[in-house]
């Protein structure tokens, strides 16, 4: 059953196309990852699917409501925690829920009890009369993602959740996503970090240039690699040469090669006997193999795969540049 | 030095990437120096100066009227002579005491008062010459007996600063308001929490009038702060209402505040929405008739000086504070003031929802 239903979705700003006819379902009650660099159309997404920007053509439907026609019904329904955080700094953080608790219509009574609860939950109930201002990013983090909780939403919408946490409180967000998930909240989540993406989500649909090009779970979109008989390999060569990725890639076998370090490089091909073809070949250049290993493929190379490109932002404005000239 | 330098070139690089701020960066000079340049008056003379006269002395009053100067317009008590001055049809009042005519004739010194009009007290200096010289062609030479004494409406000695300070009061509270909302809506918008009230069901307007409210308020006390020193500190004094003072101001607030919200909904940063209100409210600040009478600029500008709702909100807070005005009195400006509210308003409020849902 769809809780969402994206159909042919599109945000034009001026010259760039942000969001391009996007069509996708997220099922209730999943972790919905969109996964892609940065502009490529996530957060433009997240923002007409939470009524705050509106598309240049194509509509959704979000808990039975059009973000078009019934705006403050999808309202109701919905959580935001924004890669800015949407808090007060000058405000405590019992204050900054009060505040957000009523302007969603809860009275005062009902919205103390659940901001009291919710503080309890994130372990933050002694802070709850500290100005904001003076917490640490974790801290106002974890106040931020339960700010999107207080009127008890159907659907909660996290883009970039844990962008400029330190390790341990990227960690306390995700159990703090998956615990909001299995609440029987649905979940849609946007980030840059593939590993983000793999741990989390049910499903994911990468996004590049504003388009999905691909949807399916983590597995799935693994098992694209392997049944195409696509192996990678990493292998260290300490006297590397600079045309060595150039001359490896101009094989027919091989996909792609992409250089690591610059003694390491990892290589996506399907030739026969993929070990003896890359042994062979770097024998006969002379070339020195201090280690060599097959590698499991991660999102990162299903995003390369896909796109043909590394999940960089600097790639993505080349090509936004060139499809930029394209368009003139 | 160099990284000064380096630091100074990416600023002004930085600056120089935005449309917006450079069409501010040229308008506003260009704009100022035009306003300042046309506001100051033209050489006065006292010549059409009207001036009401009240006159104890009936001879000197039937003389005057045998001689048909045109810019003496005679009135039975001081009442009516306060009325003509808040109704605009007089510059300025005088009071002719009795026996003015036989003072004179026997050369004695005798006092004539002369009260300004809240508008233009500047004329009334100016007028008094023109008086004396009015006044001198038709009885003969006085030997300097007669002299001239300004005094506040309300009576008092008169204080030039009583004059001003309504008007002031007026600009610093609507710009005080305006700049707060410039802030309070461009800070949310640039720090994000925008985005957590909009996500809200709440009602578009009700963002736009809670943030007006908070901004009214704020202008209120700040209204009332300069009223305390104008009173204490400067000796003005409140001759009407001090609830309806208030209450002009509120309607000077509110008129200016959907002008605001429009600004700073559609502009994308803090910066740019300051600068774009500053070239609005410098001109405003000159030409409304709160540092120079508005009657002394050249035409046009009086004309441009009717599109700011401070020329009406300093107008009516003069009337009450100096003439001590009733609400009749001021009806005239509170009509326009409550036109401007209503029109910037229906268009704010929709704007706002427009502009913020990009």
């Amino acid at each position: 059953m769809s809780i969402i239903e994206v159909r042919e979705l599109s945000k034009q700003f001026k010259e760039v196309l942000a969001v391009d006819n996007v069509t996708f379902d997220v099922k209730k009650g999943e972790i919905f990852g969109l996964l892609g660099p940065n502009g490529a159309g996530k957060s433009t997404t997240i923002r007409m699917l939470t009524t705050l920007s509106r598309p240049t053509s194509g509509t959704a439907i979000v808990a039975d409501h059009d973000i078009l026609k019934e705006p403050s019904k999808v309202r109701e329904k919905i959580g935001l925690v924004s890669e800015k955080t949407i808090l007060y700094d000058r405000l405590t953080a019992f204050e900054n829920l009060m505040f957000f608790a009523e302007l969603n219509g809860m009275d005062k009574k009902n919205a103390k009890k659940r901001c009291m609860e919710l503080l309890e939950m994130v372990d933050m109930l002694k802070w709850k009369d500290t100005m904001v201002g003076k917490f640490s990013t974790g801290m106002r983090q974890r106040i931020n993602v339960i700010r999107a909780l207080l009127h008890d939403p159907k659907i909660i919408f996290l883009d970039e959740p844990t962008l400029g946490l330190d390790p341990q409180t990227t960690r306390t967000i995700r159990e703090l996503i998956k615990q909001i998930n299995e609440e029987g909240r649905t979940v849609i989540l946007t980030t840059h970090i593939m590993t983000e993406a793999d741990i989390l989500s049910d499903r994911i649909a990468i996004i590049d240039h504003g388009k999905i090009v691909a949807l399916d779970t983590p597995k799935g979109l693994k098992r694209m690699l392997k049944q195409s008989d696509d192996e990678i390999l990493d292998i260290e060569i300490p006297n590397m040469t600079s045309n060595l990725v150039t001359e490896l890639e101009a094989f027919d076998c091989v996909q792609k090669v992409l250089s690591r370090s610059s003694e390491e490089i990892r290589i996506i091909m399907n030739c026969d006997n993929p070990v003896a073809f890359i042994t062979d070949f770097l024998s006969k250049h002379s070339l020195n193999i201090r280690a060599i290993k097959t590698v499991e493929p991660t999102l990162e190379d299903v995003f390369i795969k896909l796109t043909g490109h590394e999940m960089r932002d600097q790639a993505v404005k080349k090509a936004r540049f060139a499809r930029r000239m394209m368009h003139q | 030095m160099k990284y000064a330098l380096q630091i100074a070139f990416k600023d002004l690089k930085y600056f120089f990437r935005s449309r917006i701020a450079i069409f501010a960066f040229l308008i506003m000079p260009i704009f100022m120096m035009l306003m300042t340049g046309y506001i100051f008056p033209k050489m006065q003379s006292g010549a059409n100066v009207k001036v009401a006269v009240y006159s104890l002395d009936s001879g000197f009053r039937k003389m005057m009227e045998n001689k048909k100067t045109e810019n003496f317009i005679f009135v039975d008590s001081e009442e009516e002579l306060k009325q003509f001055l808040l109704d605009e049809k007089a510059d300025v009042a005088m009071v002719i005491p009795e026996g003015f005519l036989s003072a004179m004739l026997k050369k004695q010194e005798i006092k004539v008062r002369l009260i300004p009009s809240p508008s233009n007290p500047q004329m009334a200096m100016a007028a008094a010459q023109g008086i004396t010289a009015s006044i001198g062609g038709s009885i003969g030479n006085m030997n300097d007996k007669f002299t001239l004494e300004m005094e506040n409406p309300g009576g008092g000695e008169f204080n030039y600063y009583s004059f001003m300070a309504p008007g002031i009061m007026a600009m610093v509270a609507i710009m005080s308001v305006v700049n707060g909302l410039a802030a309070a809506i461009t800070t949310e918008k640039e720090r994000g929490t925008l985005d957590g009230i909009l996500t809200t069901p709440i009602p578009r307007y009700s963002i736009v009038l809670g943030k007006t409210l908070a901004q009214g308020i704020r202008g209120i006390l700040q209204a009332i702060i300069i009223l305390l020193i104008a009173v204490f500190l400067f000796g003005a004094t409140v001759q009407g209402s001090i609830l309806l003072a208030l209450f002009v101001l509120v309607l000077g607030i509110m008129s200016f505040i959907g002008v605001g919200i429009i600004i700073t909904a559609g502009a994308p940063d803090q910066e740019t929405s300051q600068m774009i209100l500053t070239t609005l409210m410098f001109p405003m600040m000159f030409l409304s008739g709160v540092f120079f009478p508005v009657n002394q600029m050249p035409s046009f500008m009086q004309s441009i000086s009717k599109f700011f709702p401070l020329t009406y909100a300093a107008e009516a807070l003069r009337k009450v504070m100096v003439l001590g005005g009733t609400f009749q009195n001021i009806s005239g400006d509170v009509i326009i003031l409550l036109i401007f509210s209503v029109i910037t308003f229906s268009l704010a409020v929709p704007l706002f929802g427009k502009l913020t849902t990009t």
